[in-house]
């Protein structure tokens, strides 16, 4: 049973996708039902797979010579990060039915959305890490061709290879923790790796988790590879829910997550993990303090909250980040959308040029401020418990000179949320654009999404159950909802980080009255330049680029050249063959 | 002469390549340069097609027996895992080829001269990685050296064509020679040309080892020169790209392979040290990736991209060889032999759906213009199999997953790990970081292929036929299902690899 509905949660997508491609571009309305119905199919299988959640394989083929045996495991982290991606997928996909409404290409863009959904999900549930890396590639270029797709548009162009190659770097690193893996191990098994990791020899071990850890940062835009979500704004809107919510960027966290275990005795790993998720959070709710433009707003918070998420690993709290992950899918994903009505409806991002577009557009405001409430962490929404579970975990389990600068974010993003909120929905009207009210679709999914971030956090008791006992590595303790929700509200830290969350917003309102300059002050300089790590990559890319124009040189077209080439080679191993003699 | 033998697999291609050329010129008119279009076109599809019989007949008895020797008069033929694989990749491609030029190569000047000379190129490779005395090594590899300067300046009318097949000949002949020289080397030291007798007369005493280490040089430059090792290279991308493109990609999916087996069967017989060769490989192999990698980097003529991506691909299967080579693990040498079968598949295809674009765009509208990247844009709107068909073979040779390319390249990779040799590994990384360099200009071509926005060629573009549309669909199918499948080709790649190593002494 729980074979079929692996098969059925990565095969539906999969299969939804070629079908919608078939349909063709000139039947929009069958390519939009027929996106919704796979969609949505896979995302009811996925919470019925909930219920299968077991340690053991449930498909097993092998594959012979160097591919090893091609498992699924749906264990409890696995399951549970399939049904965020099927689930806040396919609201994304409902949410598109307004959004790309008359756009010509909707077989690519629902062809890339359903294919990059199944590539999620047999990312996570995979067992053979061969295959893990395998859908790793594929999600990379999903994400490559929805987020330059619109690809007239040089910027979107810019903006999807950027993406690509900086993943596909971190790609490498995971790349060749498995090899070093599978040499050490003779398998490319997840549960061989977890299971004999105490007896490999350090050095291949810390190779491994580091590589690892580059990985996940790169795909998780962690410090130092952050510099790639906030160009990928480029995409269509419901396209950055799906990579910042439910897809991609999980997977980097999910990696961390997957191996703790086995990487926790690595020397300095776990203080590098930590150290990774806390300069990520920091510098990126920094950019989102003056960020103009609402989506790179929202692309800011999410590489902080991943920090959190990487920062809770780092401590130890591997459970705590799975449930800030389940909580920033939903609150995320809700802002994202939400966003994405307003963007549609007045044809811009800048929000400079909005402002009191609350009174347009109630229900989006509406919904819209429940999300910030959220990631701001407010209760008794899921952003708070999660995010208050994390701090408490770091205070317990970290320096607490980290716990003060999680802190200090945390009131960072109160500012930045209520800024937000405030410079779209409120204040004047700063440019007279036009606004209609959100479409059917488009209010069914807002409305799901913010009735979700009252509830899931509700499920800390089933997510603790699930993970508990099909992760028999990871130790996980068991944890009621209401021993959680006590132990949250009892303790002294919460009610001061209430305070500092009160604290930004309090400022940040005094700043908003009468709000008239957008300058970043000191700190633009360093957000346009990602914290001096854009001329970084700009350098490494504009270097390779120089000296592949250059190198062209070297094909001059000219006989005597080339046959003077061949002679040089003949005298290079000629020496070389003489020395080694 | 038995229809079931390997030695008529070679003589096929052989005697039908007169007789196709013939056909197409006899009784025409000696004003008229068009010959028979039809009948060349049929005659050289039934002839590729017959071959495969012998094929599959010494396939069988390979499986069965083992490696066959086959003796046609004083030559003889050694039929082992290589020769059976790279056979059948000549075969393949070339039946494929045949097909796609039916309407490519349709009613142009010296039709029947295409057929048959391409024809006998097959025939001259399959003989010539059979081949077991060095000598007729030689004698095959100039035939077929020979055949393929004729099909690069096919357009014989067009400067740049001819350009190419000038500096093409000239640069292949300095490497004929060099070989040559080499073999007179061998010849003095150990008095035989036949390879087993060369080997046991090289580990004996009585042979001075510089010269024979020399006349390796020899043989890594001048096969080198065919299979464009950096800085060897430089006749490679205009050669790739002014040839028609049934014959870019019967040049970089099988020719230079060829140039590497020769190069490897001369460099087995003067083992002693199989380290040293693999060192050798492997430099030569992270040079080319990287320099192929650079210049494709930034090229705007689509069939030059791609020919500076064989560079790069011939790089990945040396550094496979290279390891196998140096360290012994045999499966760097399976790995590099299915990569070679793979390229073959993507890149034959990238090079066809190439040609397949060019046809539709220019040469149905009476032009030789070259396929410019710019010219892509929107094509998938006109020509939505083609422009799948070349994501798939651009999206494989970047190595993405679940494609052929991937699997090959990975097999390489852990081969590469396995060694637990830390500089390998290292050059692992390289070649990884490469794979992703590379697809900094394979993304972007399946990108502006699906613009909405097409270009003013795509516009313009005729529909294309079905036999060009053939071997795109089936390649495409192989490179997906070699991709889910791996193992199919190990009947192939493994046998291949062992004989790899036993030539060299593991």
């Amino acid at each position: 049973m729980a074979g079929i509905l692996v098969t059925l949660v990565i095969g539906l997508p999969w299969l939804g996708a070629i079908a919608v491609w078939q349909a063709g571009n000139g039947r929009a309305k069958l390519q939009h039902t027929l996106a919704i119905v796979f969609s949505v199919l896979t995302a009811i299988i996925s919470l019925v797979l909930l219920m299968f959640a077991s340690s053991e394989a449930v498909i097993q083929i092998p594959l012979g010579v160097s591919f090893g045996e091609l498992t699924f495991v749906p264990d409890g982290l696995a399951v549970s990060l399939t049904a965020i991606a099927a689930v806040v997928g396919s609201l994304a996909v409902i949410f598109s039915v307004d959004y790309m409404h008359g756009d010509t290409q909707l077989g690519r863009y629902y062809f890339l959305v359903l294919f990059f959904i199944g590539a999620m999900i047999g990312l996570v549930l995979s067992g053979n890490l061969l295959f893990t890396f395998f859908f790793w590639e594929i999600t990379a270029l999903c994400s490559y061709g929805l987020i330059s797709f619109y690809n007239d548009d040089p910027k979107a162009v810019a903006g999807g290879i950027k993406a690509l190659i900086i993943t596909q770097v971190g790609g490498v690193g995971l790349l060749v923790g498995t090899l070093i893996a599978y040499v050490n191990l003779g398998s490319f098994q997840i549960s061989v790796l977890l299971e004999k990791a105490t007896t490999l020899p350090s050095v291949p071990l810390s190779f491994i988790a580091f590589s690892f850890l580059i990985a996940a940062a790169a795909k998780s835009a962690q410090f130092p590879f952050h510099t790639w979500l906030p160009d990928a704004m480029e995409a269509p809107t419901p396209i950055s829910a799906l990579i910042h919510a439910a897809t991609m960027v999980n997977a980097g966290i999910y990696l961390l997550a997957r191996f703790y275990p086995a990487f926790e005795s690595v020397p300095a790993w776990t203080m590098s993990v930590l150290l990774v998720g806390l300069v990520s959070a920091l510098i990126a709710a920094l950019s989102a303090l003056i960020a103009t433009d609402l989506k790179r707003a929202l692309a800011y918070s999410t590489v902080s909250q991943l920090g959190y998420m990487v920062y809770a690993i780092g401590a130890g709290g591997v459970f705590a980040s799975q449930f800030h992950l389940l909580s920033h899918a939903v609150f995320k994903a809700l802002l994202f959308l939400a966003a994405g009505s307003v963007i549609h409806s007045v044809g811009t991002r800048d929000m400079r040029r909005m402002g009191g577009l609350g009174q347009r557009m109630p229900f989006v405001r509406n919904v819209f401020i429940i999300g910030a409430l959220a990631l701001a962490g407010v209760p008794i929404l899921n952003g708070f418990w999660s995010k208050e579970f994390i701090l408490e975990i770091g205070l317990e389990h970290s320096p607490v000179w980290t716990y003060g600068i999680m802190l200090f974010g945390a009131g960072l993003t109160a500012f930045y949320t209520f800024r937000m909120v405030w410079l779209v929905f409120f204040g004047t009207e700063r440019d007279q654009l036009h606004a209609h009210r959100a479409g059917l679709a488009m209010r069914v999914s807002l409305g799901i999404l913010a009735a979700g971030t009252f509830v899931t956090w509700l499920f800390f008791g089933g997510l603790n159950g699930l993970l508990s006992t099909t992760m028999p590595f990871h130790g996980f303790e068991h944890e009621s909802l209401l021993e959680m929700v006590i132990s949250i509200l009892s303790a002294p830290a919460t009610w001061f980080a209430l305070l500092i969350v009160g604290l930004g917003f309090g400022i940040s309102w005094v700043r908003m009255k009468g709000f008239k300059y957008f300058g970043g002050g000191l700190l633009q300089p360093l957000v346009d330049t990602s914290f001096g790590f854009e001329p970084v990559n700009t350098f490494v890319v504009q270097g390779v680029s120089k000296f592949a124009e250059r190198l062209r040189a070297t094909q001059t077209g000219e006989l005597n050249w080339n046959i003077l080439g061949i002679i040089g080679g003949l005298l290079v191993v000629l020496v070389v063959l003489w020395m080694g003699a | 002469m038995n229809l079931f033998s390997f030695s008529s697999l070679i003589a096929i291609p052989l005697i039908s390549s007169p007789v196709v050329y013939l056909a197409g010129r006899i009784g025409t008119h000696e004003t008229t340069l068009h010959g028979r279009s039809y009948l060349v076109r049929i005659l050289a599809l039934i002839a590729v097609l017959i071959a495969w019989v012998p094929f599959i007949f010494s396939a069988l008895s390979f499986l069965s027996d083992g490696v066959q020797e086959v003796a046609v008069e004083t030559i003889r033929l050694s039929v082992d895992g290589i020769s059976l694989l790279m056979a059948g990749c000549v075969l393949l491609l070339g039946t494929l080829v045949v097909l796609f030029s039916g309407s490519y190569m349709m009613e142009e000047v010296g039709e029947e001269k295409y057929y048959a000379m391409l024809l006998a190129m097959m025939g001259l490779m399959i003989g010539l990685v059979t081949a077991s005395d060095l000598f007729n090594l030689w004698v095959w590899f100039e035939g077929m050296a020979i055949s393929s300067y004729l099909l690069v300046a096919f357009y014989r009318e067009q400067a740049a064509s001819l350009e190419a097949g000038m500096k093409y000949l000239v640069q292949s002949a300095t490497g004929s020679v060099l070989v040559l020289i080499g073999i007179a080397m061998v010849l003095t030291q150990t008095g035989t040309l036949d390879m087993a007798q060369i080997a046991e007369a090289v580990s004996g005493s009585a042979v001075n080892r510089f010269a024979i280490l020399g006349a390796g040089a020899l043989f890594v430059i001048g096969f080198g020169v065919k299979v464009a090792l950096v800085p060897l290279h430089t006749w490679l991308p205009d050669a790739h790209s002014q040839a028609p493109s049934g014959i870019s990609a019967m040049l970089s999916g099988v020719v230079i392979e060829i140039g590497l087996i020769a190069m490897l069967r001369a460099l087995a017989v003067l083992t002693g040290s199989a380290h040293s060769w693999g060192v050798i490989l492997m430099g030569f192999g992270a040079l080319n990736i990287l320099y192929g990698n650079l210049l494709a980097l930034r090229q705007t003529v689509v069939k030059r991209l791609l020919a500076y991506s064989s560079l790069s691909h011939i790089g990945y299967i040396l550094l496979g060889l290279g390891i196998a080579l140096y360290s012994g693990v045999a499966l760097g040498a399976q790995g590099a032999f299915f990569h070679l079968f793979n390229h073959m598949l993507m890149k034959g295809l990238a090079f066809l759906s190439v040609g397949a674009l060019m046809y539709g765009m220019f040469l149905r509208n009476d032009s030789h213009a070259s396929l410019k990247v710019a010219d892509l844009a929107g094509a998938a709107q006109k020509y939505p199999l083609v422009a799948l068909t070349l994501s798939v073979a651009v999206l494989a040779l970047g190595g993405m997953p679940p494609l052929a390319g991937f699997m090959s390249k990975w097999q390489i990779f852990v081969a590469g790990f396995q060694t637990q040799n830390i500089w390998i590994i290292a050059l692992m990384i390289f070649m990884a970081l490469n794979s992703v360099l590379s697809l900094g200009y394979y993304a972007p071509l399946v990108n502006l292929m699906y613009r909405k926005g097409p270009s003013a060629q795509v516009l313009a573009g005729k529909p294309l036929t079905w036999s060009i549309a053939l071997p795109l669909v089936i390649m495409m199918l192989l490179v997906i299902g070699l991709g889910f499948f791996p193992d199919l080709m190990n009947w192939l790649t493994v046998p291949a690899g062992g004989r790899l190593m036993t030539m060299f002494g593991y």
